[in-house]
């Protein structure tokens, strides 16, 4: 089972507001390469590893994703909390801001909801780690890019 | 790097920050290496280490979990009523 | 860098298969404020974000 703990792991603190990065980074919490495809992807892949040290690192490593997701959300949150309407429409943010405005809603930066086809878990540890390198390597891409 | 703090509660919880992602640094490698005893001295130190900073942090500023939440001291449930850490501040 | 490719043997290995070195512990970074802010304690882990390919060309 899970326990919180109440901080981030690595601090998050901006004083700018900034629609357009905004709007890049929700991607990263619940786009292809983000952040809640990554945790959902271990914590679903571990019931059928017959390894228990591998079952133990994708316990971990998922854990440890859903507390990045937490910071990627401070960072969107952050960085839309105080947005003046002018730079909503400016940045192309009004689309996320019509349906959510400051909520925070798992999509990709285009637009597509999160859903479970962001990740595999076929029951086969071989296949399921194969899938987990090729995750990290887009998320890595993807960070790299942001 | 020069690192300031604005009070000792901000000092304490960056450090309790970097400690404890030692520690889960080299829990991660335990899990695939079991039986290295040089890893596992180092997460003993570090998981002490932040345990005990963890245990100090929630009796001066309010629990980090609700394991460490003490109402024998203070009069409010302050695991509900403290800063949320996307607020800001709040390492 | 450390070199952990595998040479030898690799005729042994099946065919298509994926296959990762083996992670070796060499200590962690003596300046752990340096590997916080990297994301990682261990060196050969601190690999750089160049924003490109891996390639030089």
């Amino acid at each position: 089972m899970w326990n919180y703990e109440r901080r981030l792991e690595y601090p998050v603190n901006i004083t700018t507001p900034n629609a357009k990065l905004a709007q890049a980074i929700i991607s990263q919490y619940g786009g292809p390469d983000g952040e809640m495809g990554a945790s959902m992807r271990y914590l679903s892949q571990r019931y059928a590893c017959p390894y228990r040290e591998v079952a133990a690192v994708l316990t971990d490593i998922g854990t440890e994703e859903l507390a990045h997701l937490e910071m990627v959300a401070t960072i969107v949150h952050q960085l839309t909390k105080n947005l003046s309407m002018e730079e909503i429409e400016e940045s192309g943010f009004a689309n996320y801001y019509v349906d959510h405005t400051i909520g925070i809603w798992p999509q990709a930066a285009g637009g597509v909801p999160f859903n479970a086809c962001e990740f595999q878990s076929k029951g086969d540890i071989i296949t399921d780690l194969c899938e987990d390198m090729a995750a990290d390597g887009a998320i890595l891409q993807k960070q790299q890019k942001i | 790097m020069n690192m300031h703090f604005a009070n000792e509660q901000e000092k304490l919880l960056h450090d309790i920050g970097v400690m404890d992602f030692v520690a889960i640094e080299m829990s991660l490698y335990l899990d695939t290496h079991p039986t290295d005893r040089n890893a596992m001295e180092y997460f003993n130190h570090y998981n002490r280490m932040t345990n005990q900073a963890k245990k100090e942090y929630s009796e001066k500023f309010g629990p980090l979990t609700i394991a460490l939440a003490d109402t024998s001291n203070c009069s409010d449930w302050t695991w509900a009523t403290l800063p949320m850490p996307w607020e800001g501040g709040c390492a | 860098m450390k070199d952990y490719m595998y040479k030898e043997n690799c005729d042994k290995f099946p065919l298509a298969m994926a296959y990762v070195p083996w992670q070796r512990f060499n200590g962690i970074y003596d300046n752990l404020e340096e590997a916080f802010d990297a994301g990682t304690v261990f060196p050969e882990l601190d690999k750089p974000f160049t924003g490109r390919r891996c390639c030089k060309k």
